[in-house]
């Protein structure tokens, strides 16, 4: 075991007569596989909460005039700005691989009359409408329609 | 036959101020159990190692303990699943009491928090209505019983608490085992009391503190689906607060 858990996890309703040890985390609480997927899906959290401000600066840019959204599309060339875009890309489809992945089972048994289709149609499903609206999100951006 | 080091954390509360490892040497059987090399130690080496087992076929859930860091039953894992040196350890994120033994109060007093049992809005004599016409019980179709049966199977071996992220940080959390059991209730045909478990569900510490890590999941040996029972919880407990706030009176 290699880090203690809340000093009150899973402690007695009311206090015992024997001394216990503190209860512990298991040892590979960060480094187990599963455990790392987990920790990595929290932490795109972070990509995200910096992609923001990014979004933010760049309608600012647009809204002082076509210089300013230039020198911003100027330094959207530079590599470092490419590299964190290809993380928050990496990002994006990590999370939804795993939500998608894990989606199906928390849907309800019912609502009323109506029945949740298979966990597996509903898991393609959710795969079509991604590639769908990226697919539509990607023509509009691209001028291929409109 | 093939010797392993089997590591045992040690924790006399006499004793030790905190706990300790000691290696034994054990001659483990091919087809043996994790279970059966600490039943060994017991028996052969050092009888003053304590740990909880009784049945050996995976019912009862006494022997659960951490098995080179993951949650594991003992008498359902096999030895030879593991290289010459093992490492058991007591339940994570429970209090030890001694040796593998850990605390069990905190986690009984979480499941009986969820009301696990059938909740009727009438005394059984004047619910004759609902009562199967011969038997005098509460009739359930093959059907009603599948939406829940796979929530019942838990044995409360204590795993998905072993494994869970918020269990080991949040003390209030119910924890995965006891909002499963509570959502098995809420699931059953016969039940009435999906009303009082919601509100349960919708306070602190509860459904909406699981962060969906899903290893209650992974680790569960009856493939209950603990995490799947809990954000399928969250669905209820919401709809349930929406329709109290639309129909006040349930509609009536």
């Amino acid at each position: 075991m290699s880090r203690p858990a809340h000093p009150h996890a899973m402690a007695p309703h009311k206090p015992g007569r024997t001394r216990t040890a503190p209860p512990q985390m298991p040892s590979t609480w960060w480094s187990a596989p599963r455990i790392r997927n987990y920790l990595l899906f929290d932490a795109t959290g972070i990509v995200y909460y910096l992609i923001s401000f990014l979004a933010i600066g760049m309608i600012q840019a647009l809204g002082r005039g076509p210089e300013a959204w230039n020198a911003v599309m100027a330094r959207m060339q530079h590599p470092a700005y490419i590299a964190f875009h290809v993380l928050c890309f990496v990002s994006v489809v990590f999370v939804a691989i795993r939500f998608f992945s894990l989606f199906p089972k928390a849907q309800p048994k019912a609502i009323g009359p109506l029945k949740p289709p298979p966990g597996n149609v509903i898991h393609a499903a959710l795969y079509v409408v991604w590639f769908a609206i990226t697919a539509g999100m990607t023509a509009l951006l691209a001028g291929w329609i409109f | 036959m093939a010797e392993k080091t089997i590591v045992i954390t040690r924790f006399d509360p006499d004793k030790d101020q905190a706990p300790r490892k000691q290696e034994f040497k054990v001659p483990c059987e091919p087809d043996w159990k994790v279970l059966d090399a600490v039943n060994f130690i017991k028996d052969e080496l050092d009888g003053s190692v304590s740990h909880r087992w009784s049945c050996r076929m995976a019912v009862c859930g006494s022997c659960g303990m951490m098995v080179n860091g993951e949650p594991k039953l003992t008498c359902k894992t096999s030895i030879n699943d593991y290289g010459d040196r093992i490492d058991i350890e007591p339940l994570a994120n429970f209090p030890v009491v001694r040796d593998l033994v850990v605390e069990l109060d905190g986690f009984m007093h979480k499941f009986e928090s969820v009301k696990p049992w059938i909740v009727r809005a009438k005394e059984k004599a004047a619910d004759q209505a609902a009562l199967h016409p011969s038997k005098g019980t509460y009739s359930q179709s093959a059907e009603e019983l599948a939406t829940f049966k796979q929530f019942s199977m838990c044995i409360n071996c204590m795993l998905c608490y072993a494994a869970c992220p918020v269990v080991a940080n949040e003390p209030e959390f119910l924890g995965p085992a006891a909002i499963a059991l509570g959502h098995r209730y809420n699931m059953d045909s016969r039940d009435e009391g999906n009303a009082e478990r919601n509100a349960i569900f919708r306070g602190e510490g509860t459904v909406f503190s699981c962060s969906y890590a899903n290893e209650c999941s992974e680790v569960c040996p009856k493939n209950v689906d603990p995490a799947a029972a809990v954000n399928q919880a969250k669905f209820e407990a919401v709809i349930d607060w929406a329709k109290n706030l639309v129909l006040p009176r349930g509609g009536a």
